[in-house]
């Protein structure tokens, strides 16, 4: 189209006003079916949730209620009875649940007797702070070995950087993390391990959690940018006489990490996961620990409000990043559910549609 | 890995030189560590002449010697020991969770991608759940519902890798199911549960298997891991992550962390240049 207007030499057409709304309600449309199936998609994991832990578990909150052991006094236990239905039948205690979710409550801690959006709200801060920081460095890490791989001056070393991605999949974050712990608290002693709120013992935990987060980034970079450099516009580039650090820098860089961008999303999902147990491992608060303490105490509460809560936070991200993806590049289209579940196409996606782990693409 | 050699008449020989002839060095060497390390599953006894279980008081804490390749534990167990009878429940289990996955996903991708319409939507919403709950806060869920135990953390990962297998699985069905050959097959009076198993199926299975190699080694992470959580079977047992979290208490003796978590990463490490290996050559 640019290039028949450009040898023309005529001006191309003003967009009519017609033009523009013709083109606005495809994409209208297109954001109220995400948005349905948002919405449907939280209700399915809420109820997954709990016929996991409620039906295959075999009504837990009744018997953790009913042990001695629980040190609950009978008013108490009474209360959470009724509060939570578990005289009724199973489909009652869902709905009860689901309504109460999206109304903002998540139950009453069997443990604590507290509200469980008060302890994941003290919690969220530190599990932020870490998935935050770890989000960062996986990023640096990424753009850096993407950047080595493919302008490293030694052709050794620009294969060594390239398998790195193959070896940060390979080696479990509890891992890196006791190496990490073992390196820098017990030898160097830059933290205690007592103290895992020292700054240093923060970047060390994020590291750990980033690393399994940055190889899926890497290898979608490091394709794209090969995919990128193999473009008849590249050698255009080259033949008007640009260097090849600009060629990278002007040319390359922002269609290749596009696609990355919009894998964001499923790292988030890793995000979680991963805090889980590296903040066992650093000893850390954080929702990690809310999740792990609920799973040693059985207080299956505070279980479904945090993997139901988890799994909304995914995909209204993932609905963002959707929605935004056509507003950012032209050239994706929209396409319905009975595709890849109404994925974005056109930018790499599929790697979306590769799977969960987001973290391995397929091609 | 027999489905690369077998399909061919030719003899097992000349087919098994034509397969090492154009194969990386790295990928030869992926290949004998997995045989090595499905040795040690299947025939520990041979590798070790130590008990994983008995005590030896006065040898307790020793680091790594000849005698004592990955050290002693603080029972004064021999820890290479430890780790190649472990080697069996942690590999054998990360099998189990790729079955559950490539049965039930494979055939509700072949399904979604074979009958489409309203099915297809069905199916498609339930992988979108699947998806959307983290896998590794998910299988904890399972693994809490079942019990701790490690074959209930295999059949966790298993059950949170069935959404990536059907999305695979349909993707590929998809693909076959508009070829020629297909509606040749149709035209030729073909029902449809015939051009499903003897057309789709064939020809949509081949990319699943290298998705199943490389999700075998996420599952030993995810077991790992699990177990490392002390969701696994409790000790004695001598599960990887069991043996890693086993050591992370004693931090004077840092081998008994070292060498159990390299063996688990040198491990993944050979699957993932395998299904590489595998994916780029299919």
């Amino acid at each position: 189209m640019s290039s028949i207007a450009v040898l023309n030499n005529e001006p191309a057409p003003a967009p009519t006003a017609r033009g523009g709304r013709a083109k606005a309600w495809p994409y209208l449309a297109y954001a109220l079916r995400r948005l349905v199936q948002a919405v449907v998609v939280i209700v399915l994991a809420y109820i997954i949730t709990f016929l996991v832990l409620s039906v295959v578990g075999a009504n837990p909150i009744a018997s953790q209620l009913g042990n001695p052991q629980a040190g609950l006094s009978p008013s108490s236990v009474h209360k959470l009875e009724s509060y939570y239905g578990v005289n009724k039948p199973a489909i009652d205690q869902l709905w009860l649940g689901l309504s109460r979710f999206f109304r903002g409550q998540l139950g009453i801690s069997l443990e604590y007797h507290l509200p469980v959006a008060h302890l994941i709200e003290t919690a969220l801060p530190y599990t932020l702070k870490l998935a935050g920081m770890a989000l960062l460095i996986s990023l640096l890490f990424a753009a850096g070995i993407a950047y080595g791989s493919q302008r490293f001056p030694i052709k050794a070393v620009r294969g060594v950087l390239r398998s790195i991605p193959s070896l940060f999949l390979s080696v479990p974050n509890f891992v890196v993390g006791l190496i990490l712990i073992q390196i820098f608290s017990f030898r160097l002693h830059a933290f205690d391990v007592l103290n895992p709120n020292n700054l240093v013992a923060t970047i060390c935990a994020a590291v750990a959690l980033a690393i399994p987060i940055c190889a899926p980034l890497c290898e979608v970079l490091i394709a794209n940018l090969d995919n990128e450099t193999a473009q008849e516009y590249v050698l255009v580039a080259r033949s008007r006489g640009l260097s090849e650090r600009k060629i990278f820098f002007r040319h390359l860089v922002r269609p290749s990490s596009l696609p990355a961008v919009t894998m964001a999303a499923l790292i988030i999902g890793e995000l979680m996961g991963g805090a889980l147990i590296i903040e066992e491992v650093f000893g850390r608060t954080g929702v990690g620990t809310v999740m792990y303490q609920a799973v040693s105490s059985g207080d299956t509460p505070v279980l479904q409000a945090v993997v139901a809560l988890a799994a909304a936070v995914f995909v209204l991200v993932n609905l963002i990043a959707d929605l935004v993806a056509p507003l950012l590049d032209p050239r994706v289209e929209l396409i319905g559910p009975r595709s890849a579940g109404g994925l974005v196409r056109g930018l790499g996606r599929g790697f979306q549609a590769g799977n969960r782990l987001g973290t391995r693409p397929h091609r | 890995m027999s489905y690369i050699t077998l399909p061919e008449r030719s003899s097992v020989s000349s087919s098994t030189r034509k397969l090492f002839a154009g194969m990386p060095p790295t990928v030869f060497l992926a290949f004998l560590i997995i045989v090595i390390v499905a040795l040690w599953a299947i025939v520990p006894s041979l590798f070790t002449s130590h008990s994983p279980v008995t005590a030896v008081p006065l040898d307790r804490f020793e680091s790594p010697s000849a005698a004592h390749w990955f050290g002693t534990d603080y029972l004064g167990r021999d820890e290479f020991t430890r780790v190649v009878y472990g080697t069996r429940s942690s590999v054998l289990n990360a099998f189990v969770a790729v079955g559950i996955g490539l049965a039930v996903g494979g055939a509700l991708g072949l399904i979604a991608g074979f009958f489409g319409g309203l099915t297809d939507s069905v199916i498609g919403r339930g992988v979108d759940t699947m998806l959307a709950i983290p896998a590794f806060l998910l299988a904890v869920t399972i693994v809490v519902a079942l019990g701790f135990h490690t074959v209930n953390a295999a059949i966790a990962t298993g059950i949170t890798s069935i959404a990536i297998f059907a999305r695979i699985m349909r993707a590929e069905t998809l693909r076959v199911r508009q070829s020629v050959f297909v509606e040749s097959s149709y035209l030729q009076g073909g029902s449809r549960l015939f051009v499903l198993f003897r057309h789709v199926l064939p020809n949509a299975y081949r990319s699943v298997l290298a998705l199943s190699v490389l999700q075998l080694g996420y599952a030993i992470i995810v077991i790992a891991a699990l177990a490392f959580l002390g969701y696994g079977s409790p000790p004695p047992a001598a599960d990887w992550g069991l043996l890693i979290s086993d050591g992370q208490d004693y931090q004077f003796a840092p081998w008994l962390v070292y060498c159990p978590a390299a063996v688990v990463v040198i491990t993944v490490l050979s699957i993932n240049r395998i299904s590489r290996w595998l994916r780029n050559t299919n």
